[in-house]
């Protein structure tokens, strides 16, 4: 086995940059209004380097505040599921474990319905009540997140197979809740939110969300990145781990509150995008081994790139109509996933 | 194996010693992340403007003339052609097949989910939309652009023709607004007359056969059955219940209502579900007492008094026979 090194590590990374990068430039061209690719690249360069903060001004006011929020929002989305998804996969040690498997999506989407039903009735201001929804759904998800945590403990430590479990009924308690909620109100509370329930990037955000998403990914994935070392002594066996030095417990706390916090967040402001979470792990894992030091970046990398590849095709293919993010998530995720898992059979 | 461990200690080691590099590294990934993006709000500030509170209590600021409209309901662009403000009609959505002109406007995706990028590209002076239909997600994303939104909130069909009377206005077409207001009225009333003193019927309003779904008492479907001397055999707070069939069966209603623009098809389906145990023991459905209404029933313009006509032929033949 090869040392990972530093350089190796930021290599790697400078070169998945780099296509999020061309991705995003590309995403950025398609759409309804034509943009060149060339005049594209060098405002961006200029804006990036701050050099310029103008983008030409006759596709500027799409592409600024329509196009660019809306990419931004899928690489930080996607960058979230997928981190996520490594660190319960390494964390359950369960390669079928996604971001939603401990029941936390469904929490988010229970929060986001009664914030949708209970809106009408109170008066907001309307700083307030542009952020009411995805207040809701983060506030259901941290809900889930306590109780699955306070369910999942034996002896006070979390236990894998407990953790599973209990994450697992608490979804499909909270799933038959949506279903019912669907079902018995008026359908104006509830209209677009079948919508929202399969993903959606399509609805502009207010900026502060912007905001508070890229920092909640940065903290999130600092706080995880901090355990990789421990994550690749886990992988040798929780004893050989604990033999070594590795605070089994806490590595454990850390990971499932900040890779629960990352989901919740991700899923209360783009509902459920399905499948990145769960393949662009497995496909990381695949190119670059199973090292987390290099695995969670890799992840965070890959992630943006799916969803903002998935979403430029969800907000292209049916012009002048959008698809929901997540079922071309799912239509693409899942042959692949089942190819992938041929493959390492053969 | 203790070799091993020894090494993945060592490597944790030297890692651990570049964290300088690594937070460097961290910061640029940050950097090339995080598109600042700095909306600028675009304040063209003409002169002539005014504010107007559409029908959900919201203060719309908007020109002082209304040249380019965007529409996101199809009873909101049937109610612009009825005021014949068309040619200010830059783009609607893919379910505006009404009239058929409206078809070749400019469409900007569905209701529930139009594409911003086309609306913003289209530099509407307003954007209609109706709270019963489109979302309030939408609303607010093109607030954000700057865009005003005017939203319509109708429950009852004279709501529905004094919503219009007032879109009229904010659009700047009172005289247009004033004249449909007039002609509606008084079609109305003539329908009224005629039915005055008529029994209400019974009836289910079928919108959905498997689930039977049916029509809650609030919605403007109910009234528009009312206006036609007709009653809803469902008593339900929810918008679009789903009925049980037993219970239809006990209530038995007179007729049972359809809402569709192509009746062949009904016809058809109504012959399959006679075959059906239960479908089969509603005298309704035995004795073909079917009645197909337009979709104009759906939409809260100005077709919903053809809805009313429509009905009120169907249901109460006897009492437009008498004097014609």
């Amino acid at each position: 086995m090869q040392p990972l090194t530093l350089s190796k590590v930021a290599m790697r990374c400078g070169i998945l940059a780099l296509i999020l990068f061309v991705v995003v430039v590309i995403a950025l061209k398609f759409g309804a209004v034509p943009v060149s690719l060339y005049g594209l690249a060098k405002d961006l360069i200029g804006l990036l380097i701050g050099r310029s903060s103008e983008i030409s001004s006759e596709y500027g006011m799409i592409v600024r505040e329509i196009r660019l929020p809306r990419i931004a929002m899928g690489i930080f989305v996607g960058a979230s599921l997928s981190v996520a998804g490594t660190s319960f996969q390494a964390l359950l040690r369960n390669p079928l474990a996604d971001p939603y498997v401990l029941g936390v999506s469904y929490g988010a989407s229970v929060g986001s319905i009664l914030a949708l039903i209970i809106e009408p009735h109170i008066a907001l201001r309307p700083e307030l009540a542009a952020v009411f929804t995805p207040l809701g759904g983060f506030l259901g998800a941290i809900l889930t997140i306590t109780v699955v945590f306070l369910l999942g403990r034996y002896r006070g430590e979390i236990e894998n197979r407990t953790l599973l479990l209990s994450g697992v009924i608490a979804g499909m308690f909270l799933s038959a809740i949506i279903a019912l909620l669907i079902t018995m109100l008026p359908s104006s509370s509830t209209r677009g939110m079948t919508v929202w329930l399969m993903g959606d990037l399509s609805t502009p955000m207010p900026p502060i969300l912007g905001w508070v998403l890229r920092t909640g990914f940065f903290a999130g994935f600092a706080l995880i990145y901090l355990t990789a070392s421990d994550l690749n002594l886990l992988l040798a066996g929780e004893k050989e781990a604990m033999h070594l030095g590795v605070d089994i417990r806490k590595v454990r706390i850390v990971v499932y509150l900040a890779a629960s916090a990352l989901t919740g967040l991700a899923v209360s402001v783009s509902g459920s995008i399905g499948y990145v979470g769960l393949l662009v792990p497995h496909v990381m894992r695949l190119i670059f081994g199973t090292d987390y030091r290099m695995l969670l970046p890799a992840a965070a990398f890959g992630g943006a790139i799916a969803v903002v590849i998935a979403d430029t095709a969800a907000r292209t293919i049916a012009v002048p109509s959008e698809l929901p993010v997540g079922a071309v998530t799912a239509i693409v995720g899942a042959p692949l996933f089942i190819y992938l898992l041929r493959r390492r059979l053969a | 194996m203790w070799d091993e461990r020894e090494e993945l200690k060592q490597e944790r080691r030297e890692f651990g010693s570049g964290l300088g590099r690594a937070a460097l590294a961290f910061l640029v990934f940050s950097l090339a992340a995080s598109f600042e993006v700095r909306a600028q709000s675009q304040a063209s500030t003409t002169p002539a403007h005014r504010e107007v509170t559409d029908e959900t209590g919201r203060v719309v600021r908007l020109p002082a003339q209304i040249m380019r409209i965007v529409s996101l309901a199809p009873s909101l662009t049937e109610t612009v052609y009825a005021l014949g403000l068309q040619d200010k009609l830059v783009g609607d959505t893919e379910y505006c097949d009404y009239p058929p002109d409206a078809t070749k406007k400019h469409k900007v995706g569905g209701a529930i989910n139009p594409n911003m990028e086309e609306i913003a590209l289209l530099k509407p002076d307003v954007v209609l939309v109706v709270k019963s239909l489109n979302r309030l997600e939408t609303v607010r994303a093109l607030e954000q652009l700057g865009i005003p939104v005017y939203s319509a909130d109708p429950h009852d069909v004279t709501a529905v023709l004094a919503s219009m009377k007032r879109l009229s206005e904010v659009l700047g077409a009172e005289d247009a607004g004033a004249a449909l207001d007039a002609k509606l009225r008084e079609r109305l009333a003539a329908i009224h007359a005629k039915l005055n003193g008529v029994a209400p019927i019974p009836v289910l309003f079928v919108v959905w056969t498997e689930p039977l779904m049916s029509i809650g008492r609030k919605t403007f479907i109910a009234d528009v059955l009312e206006h036609a001397r007709a009653t809803s055999v469902v008593d339900s707070r929810q918008d679009w219940p789903q009925f049980s069939l037993e219970e239809a069966v006990r209530l038995q209603p007179e007729y049972l209502v359809f809402a569709s623009s192509h009746s062949e098809t009904v016809r058809n389906d109504v012959e399959a579900l006679a075959l059906k145990p239960g479908w089969s023991a509603l005298r309704a459905i035995k004795n073909r007492k079917i009645t197909i209404v337009g979709d104009a029933i759906n939409r809260p313009g100005p077709r919903i008094v053809d809805a009313v006509e429509e009905l009120s032929w169907q249901l109460h033949p006897e009492a437009f026979a008498e004097k014609d």
